[in-house]
């Protein structure tokens, strides 16, 4: 139990270019798992540990999570490094579901930008308690302060400083920490060397005003810290003990600060995880048990208990399929048999590793609380394995649905089949990402989150996979949605010699907003006998997947059947199905559709003296700006805007601004395309119906 | 609409001579900590939202989705104790005439919310009828702010409304019957409000109506809970 009170699995999640990867690097240097500190896109070629893939070592940002491995004194730390643009959430989603804690990374300069503020949301869903580290204080324009009002006001986070700085910008040399009331200062080639001295003279007062403020938020956790106050015999141990109550709770955010590139800071961050964050048996994680309606089961973070574990993330390697597995309760060795509880199959755990970025360590065993990866294992994302007697599911991640679609063509026969391959890899491993053919064009389609999202996609399958492909125009993801309840009443009827088709359903349809789709059966008296109702079921949704209006798939819909008629001889299923067609066609145009569109949740941050042409360019973008947020002399921009508008918007934000101004944008909901335009997607469609005859 | 605006605090202005603050003035709601003065104003966001206009929040304290959710809890009490359903339309006018503006650490001056408005009005046609000014610290802020907001209402034709925070140790009124801290501007404010509770519940007082002071029959009695206005 002991070991796994001193293990953490920690997310490092923050803005796009506040110093994630770099950041873990130093972490990697000063727990001694690499011997050398490679920059992101650095001079010498080799790129940052953690990323891996070619095209992340390109950009210089981070796209998929690879996880490592490392100890700081006494503790061992599983890492989980996520992107930071919001078309890879996913990425981030699946790291914080398995993750015990995490450090929130802002940069002291551009503090608490859009993409925090999402990023802080999903931690909120998933209740990761966090410590704050404000990085690049070395730079100009440098004010961890700033950012400590922004985390309290942009997030509602009670934040407390635990470190104070020892100069800024160009002339930070160290850390003041509030508990020990010592000054920090990280010496040698690497920052390895912590010199301990007596804060300078002339900061004494502000790291006394500090401290108080600390004690003050500290103490509400903590009546014997409390008391020591009053008494003045405060301990350090008392002050982390509270502190800890107070981030495990997620009732406190802890901040630190300094600068990861100058290495100064990093080693206190790694303390503060240990000291600050949850332990495993700290967290509260369920299962469903599906033998039991899927009653929700606590489980213990106990080795010797049955195995619950999740595959989290699957990663395609040259050796085979490489599945990330965070254990939740039991332990796992080699040569075990553990089952999917999905397919129920039972699979043999054959290498088991722990991950180190994209190298990794042969174990025989792993534990409750662990993070490890598994070979060889053919499963989904997301799938629950269990060591059998028990049918546990992990409850499921939040999955977005794709709002974007590409039509991609291989440019010659050997692309062809690998892009199939890579296609079969990419959905495999990243469940926002969809691929299909179109049935009438016999196009591919790839849909996913933006279109960086699909655009970097495209790029691997021509790296990784030597599949060479053409794009077409991205499209926007449209659903059709009925706006009226209409009654239907449908006789299928068809005698064409020996026994014949009959099946009469009767009922309604209306808008619904619980559901994509709800079927409520409310026949009486065996009317429809019960053997034909899942076929009325059936046959309204085959009728979903492509509505009447203009062909998009139809959302929001529920169809009560409360009425029919069977025949002895020429009912069957299929008669039934066909009525349920019959029915949808009846009775859907009566129930007025209307085409709906996906609108983002926007983001455009950029200097105050751009706000005009931020604004003019949303508003010329059909959007709804909702507020505008003045915080030194920047503005925030939020809007919701039609995603069909959203396509080219980066270039067009960067010549509007110079360049200074950025944007973030989510999927927020679908609304009513307005009546000029779904005229204008009609004609369009029209046109090109004609133009592929 | 009607069941809202027929509820609202600013039934208190049907006791005003010009029945209302009016464009290019200024009208503030006095009151002690904790007694709603952000409740209030919100329902007085709510009344000239409900009548078509449109209304732009600054808030000089808190960020937009704070805001928003003040906004969320006060349409859902509304909506309770007038006993109606959520409906799209009430939505549909929230969205499209409201704005907030936030100003953090302490970024707010006069000129930056004339360019902001200016911008609103010019860039996407949203020309304000009323703006809520709510965390302006009447005992810090200099007479020439007043003066500039005065300027800034009559320039963008808006009324502006603010909240002042009053103090229950310092009793001081004017010789006009204004309490502190609204005493030093009372001639900047066409209107001035003030929200007391007392042991019947609580009260709106009309202080000062354009140029009138000292009002007979100038009180109207708020629901405690929702501060919708009592018949």
């Amino acid at each position: 139990m002991d070991e796994i009170q001193n293990l953490r699995n920690i997310g490092i999640s923050a803005h796009i270019d506040s110093g994630k990867t770099t950041l873990t690097e130093r972490i990697l240097y000063f727990t001694k798992r690499i011997f050398a500190i490679h920059e992101v896109k650095g001079k010498d070629g080799v790129g940052a540990t953690m990323d891996s893939m070619e095209l992340e070592k390109e950009r210089g940002i981070t796209i998929a999570s690879a996880t490592t491995h490392c100890e700081w004194k006494g503790h061992r730390i599983n890492i989980i490094d996520t992107p930071g643009h919001v078309d890879f959430t996913i990425e981030v989603e699946r790291a914080l579901r398995v993750m015990d804690g995490a450090v929130l990374i802002l940069c002291s300069v551009g503090g608490v930008q859009s993409q925090s503020i999402t990023v802080d949301r999903q931690m909120n869903r998933y209740q990761v308690p966090r410590i704050a580290f404000i990085n690049k204080c070395d730079r100009s324009g440098a004010d961890p302060y700033k950012v400590v009002d922004q985390l309290r006001q942009k997030l509602n986070h009670n934040a407390v400083l635990m470190q104070i700085p020892i100069g800024l910008e160009s002339k930070l040399s160290g850390v003041v920490d509030l508990v020990s009331m010592k000054a920090l200062y990280f010496e040698g080639p690497n920052g390895d060397e912590i010199r301990v001295d007596e804060i300078p003279d002339t900061i004494i007062d502000e790291a006394l005003a500090r401290r108080e403020e600390m004690l003050d938020a500290a103490s509400m956790f903590s009546d014997d810290l409390m008391e020591s106050i009053f008494a003045e015999s405060v301990t350090p141990d008392l002050i982390y003990a509270a502190v800890r109550q107070g981030t495990v709770s997620r009732q406190l955010t802890p901040v630190f600060l300094g600068s990861a590139y100058k290495n100064i800071g990093v080693q206190a961050v790694l303390d503060g995880v240990n000291r600050y964050l949850p332990s495993p048996t700290d967290v509260k994680n369920v299962a469903l048990d599906i033998d039991r309606d899927e009653t929700e089961i606590p489980l213990e973070a106990d080795p010797d208990k049955p195995v619950v574990a999740l595959a989290f993330k699957l990663e395609v390697t040259p050796y085979g399929q490489l599945t990330y597995l965070r254990v939740y309760q039991g332990s796992i060795s080699k040569g075990d048999d553990i089952i999917i509880t999905r397919t129920g199959k039972k699979i043999k755990v054959g290498r088991l590793v722990r991950m180190h970025a994209d190298q990794m360590e042969d174990l025989t065993s792993a534990s409750a609380g662990d993070i490890v990866a598994l070979f060889g294992v053919e499963c989904y994302s997301g799938d629950t394995f269990t060591s059998g007697g028990i049918n546990y599911s992990m409850s499921s991640m939040f999955v977005p649905e794709p709002v974007i679609s590409l039509s991609i063509a291989p440019e010659d026969n050997k692309s062809q089949n690998n892009m199939s391959k890579a296609l079969n890899r990419f959905v495999r491993e990243d469940p926002t990402f969809k691929s299909y053919v179109d049935q009438e064009s016999g196009e591919t389609i790839i849909s996913g989150m933006g279109e960086l999202h699909l655009e970097v996609y495209v790029e691997r399958m021509k790296r990784e996979f030597n599949a060479e492909v053409a794009t077409g125009i991205p499209q926007v993801a449209y659903r059709e949605a009925i706006t009226k309840h209409a009654d239907f009443d449908y006789t299928h009827k068809k005698q064409t010699g020996g026994s014949g088709q009959f099946g009469r359903v009767a009922g309604f349809m209306e808008p619904s907003e619980e559901a994509a789709y709800e079927f409520v059966n409310q026949i009486k008296g065996g009317v429809i006998p019960t053997e034909y109702v899942p076929s009325v079921d059936k046959g309204f949704q085959s009728c979903l997947k492509k509505g009447l209006t203009l062909g998009f798939p139809v959302a929001g819909m529920k169809v009560t059947v409360n009425d029919g008629k069977s025949h002895s001889v020429d009912s069957s299923e299929l008669a039934f199905t066909q009525a349920a067609i019959g029915a949808f066609k009846q009775a859907y145009m009566r129930a007025k559709p209307v085409i709906l569109e996906p609108v983002m949740k926007v983001s455009v941050e950029g200097p105050s003296e751009f706000q005009g042409n931020i604004m003019g360019s949303i508003n010329q973008r059909r959007g709804l700006i909702t507020s505008s947020t003045e915080d030194g002399n920047f503005t925030t921009i939020d809007a919701e805007v039609p995603l069909a508008e959203m396509f080219g918007y980066a270039t067009v934000l960067r010549s509007l601004t110079q360049g200074r101004a950025e944007f973030t944008m989510e999927f927020q909901k679908y609304s009513k395309v307005p009546e000029s335009l779904s005229e204008e997607l009609k004609s369009n469609l029209r046109k090109k119906s004609k133009g592929e005859k | 609409m009607k069941d809202f605006i027929s509820v609202s605090p600013l039934r208190i202005l049907e006791k005003s001579s010009h029945k209302g603050l009016g464009p290019g003035n200024l009208g503030v709601l006095v009151a002690r900590a904790g007694v709603g003065k952000t409740a209030c104003l919100i329902h007085i966001a709510f009344d000239k939202i409900f009548r078509q206009e449109k209304l732009v929040h600054v808030s000089l304290e808190e960020g937009p989705e704070k805001v928003a959710s003040y906004y969320n809890v006060i349409y859902c009490d509304l909506l309770k104790a007038l006993h109606l359903n959520d409906d799209d339309e009430y939505r549909f006018l929230m969205e499209r005439n409201r704005m907030t503006l936030a100003y953090l650490n302490q970024s707010f001056d006069l000129e930056r919310l004339e360019a902001n408005l200016k911008n609103l009005t010019e860039r996407l046609d949203f020309k304000p009828d009323t703006l809520i000014v709510d965390g302006l610290d009447f005992e810090k802020v200099e007479r020439e702010v007043f003066e500039g907001l005065k300027k800034i209402a009559l320039e963008f034709e808006t009324e502006i409304w603010f909240s002042a925070l009053s103090h229950r140790h310092i009793s001081e009124t004017s010789e006009k019957g204004i309490p502190y801290p609204c005493d030093r501007f009372d001639d900047l404010f066409s209107i001035i409000i003030q929200l007391q509770p007392e042991q019947t519940g609580i009260f709106l007082k009309l202080l000062k109506d354009h140029d009138r002071y000292q009002i007979p029959e100038n009180s109207i009695r708020l629901d405690p809970n929702t501060f919708l206005a009592l018949s």
